[in-house]
């Protein structure tokens, strides 16, 4: 689809620049390349929760965008992060997801790192004297690494601004839940799709979806206070919604959930969420938290992950009961997200060859109930870091 | 007592009613104190996790809300195979391995996920019922997941 059918297109809608999405976005690879410059590798990305690596020298690997990463909790309790890949001859230094160690010690020429990335020891070191390699030069790549109410966030950019400023107040409704220090991931779970990353993240923005889901319908939609939801707007392409309670026995087989199982700041009916720019979303349910986060692997292929919250302290009795509430919605086999993966790969097939070309985000409801201001606000931000436009790219 | 074969043929028997999506024959097989559980273990937050977790009450009332889900068309097939057996009384624990193959409308398969089965049955002279089901999954990247039990 070329750019003039597209303007064709647009006069035949008549709508507002900001209001449609062309199908190239989705696919077109230059626009992808754009993205992971502009975009990925520019702004903070959330990669895992503290409780990840609660004790000194805990850490995890990640890959980011095809970069192995470890972040690891050094001796001063601060984390940081590193690029996982030998200063020697660049082999992935570190294998298992998690693990605690002081020392990092690389499998092949056994070249040894401290929690602080240093590069610590080369076996038979003298061997380069002549060539004058010096083992302080030898370190691993420090990428920049802070934490925001628990989150550990991190940017491939130096001169980003703070991940202060970045989420500014966006994440206010989850402060009482996420700063009370008494959480910690007790589901994680991954997925890759075949949908380009956006149309994942459309589906944590795109309130009107809400009709796709038979659980949604009858614990929110027919539960009947859906207009009491408000939609707000944050900087930095962010979002937040609120005011909607959940009506859990309204689907047989889902429980009403009892107050004393909720989580520190919520009650147990409680239903909202928060979008950061670009890839992640964080949703409570009053007795768990919900954080996914969606990356790239190709322009039609994305890696979804998804993190569950509850308390450190559980019993083994109140666990189960949180992996029940979390898991009967949000787990691989629960009753929502199997769907709405399912309508990012169907979108992933519109998309394809340009078969889908355009999408709708035109619905205004005075930021309340299915308005589509979220997903608005979401690609102005995108056409900002971009400099791409949304309809004509 | 019940026989190897017996024992074999229950199991199967118990996969094919899932794989045809006859959830009133399946829980026809299961006891009314049933528990059904998916697990797993991510060795990224290193804990065991448990994915789905019902009893038979529980478990009716999903499989009965299946149909107005949205849902991948297609079908799974469970391939089983039963390793150890072990008895107690007049009840059989079974092990068993399992892959779970999606076929999809176009007749591509795919696999699912592999892992296995820890079942436990009980007998009386006339019948047999599933006690319990635990379906532990070392497959973790199940693509857009599923509504339906293993
Ligand atoms: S590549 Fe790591 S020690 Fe040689
Ligand atoms: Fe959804």
């Amino acid at each position: 689809m070329n750019y003039e059918n597209i303007v064709a297109l647009e006069r035949k809608l008549s709508l507002p620049e900001t209001h449609f999405v062309s199908g190239n976005v989705y696919t077109d690879k230059t626009i992808f390349e754009t993205e992971k410059s502009k975009i990925f590798f520019h702004t903070w990305h959330f990669l895992c929760h503290e409780s990840e690596l609660l004790d000194k020298y805990d850490f995890r690997t990640i890959s980011f965008l095809g970069q192995p990463l470890i972040i690891i909790r050094g001796s001063d309790n601060k984390i940081r992060s590193f690029l996982n890949v030998c200063s020697h001859r660049g082999a992935k230094i570190i294998h298992s997801p998690s693990g605690n160690s002081k020392k990092l010690t690389c499998f092949y020429h056994l070249w040894s790192y401290n929690d602080r990335g240093e590069c610590t020891s080369i076996p038979r070191e003298k061997g380069y004297d002549n060539a004058n390699l010096q083992k302080r030069l030898c370190g691993l790549t420090e990428i920049k690494t802070d934490v925001f109410m628990g989150m550990i966030f991190i940017s491939f950019n130096k001169k980003i601004m703070p991940l202060n400023d970045f989420i500014g107040n966006s994440l206010d409704p989850f402060k009482d839940t996420l700063c009370s220090g008494e959480l910690e991931v007790f589901h994680y779970s991954k997925s890759t799709i075949k949908s380009n990353w956006k149309a994942w993240q459309e589906t944590n923005l795109d309130l009107y979806h809400e009709w796709m889901h038979v659980l949604l319908r009858k614990t929110q939609i027919n539960a009947g206070n859906m207009k009491d939801r408000k939609v707000k707007i944050m900087p930095n392409g962010h979002a937040m919604v609120g005011g909607l309670k959940a009506k859990y026995g309204a689907y047989k087989g889902i429980n009403y959930r009892q107050s004393s199982k909720a989580l520190p700041g919520l009650s147990s009916d409680d239903f909202f969420f928060v979008d950061l720019f670009p890839n992640f979303a964080i949703l409570a349910r009053g007795t768990a938290i919900r954080i996914d986060t969606v990356t790239p692997i190709d322009e039609n292929t994305s890696l979804v992950e998804w993190r569950g919250l509850g308390l450190r302290g559980d019993t083994s009795k109140d666990r189960r009961l949180r992996w029940k509430h979390h898991n009967q919605y949000w787990g691989p086999f629960g009753r929502n997200v199997p769907e709405d993966a399912f309508a990012a790969e169907a979108c992933g097939e519109g998309f394809i060859k340009s078969a889908s070309r355009y999408q709708i985000i035109a619905r205004e409801e005075n930021g309340t109930g299915q308005d589509d201001g979220m997903l608005r606000a979401w690609y102005k931000e995108w056409s900002k870091l971009t400099s791409l436009n949304i309809n004509k790219p | 007592m019940l026989k190897y074969e017996e024992i074999v043929n229950f199991i199967q028997k118990s996969c094919w009613m899932l794989d045809e999506e006859d959830f009133d024959g399946f829980l026809g097989l299961c006891s009314k104190d049933f528990q059904y559980k998916i697990t797993a273990f991510s060795p990224e937050i290193n804990k065991e996790m448990i994915w789905m977790d019902e009893d038979f009450e529980g478990l009716k009332s999903l499989l009965g809300m299946v149909p107005e889900h949205l849902r991948r068309l297609g079908k799974f097939t469970r391939h089983v195979s039963i390793g150890q057996t072990s008895r107690k009384d007049h009840e059989v624990s079974i092990n068993s391995t399992f892959i779970v193959i999606h076929t999809d409308l176009d007749g591509k398969s795919n696999i699912f996920g592999v892992g296995r089965y820890n079942d436990k049955i009980t007998y009386t002279i006339n019948d047999v019922f599933l006690l319990s089901r635990n379906a532990y999954l070392e497959t973790r990247d199940l693509g857009i997941g599923s509504h339906v039990p293993i």
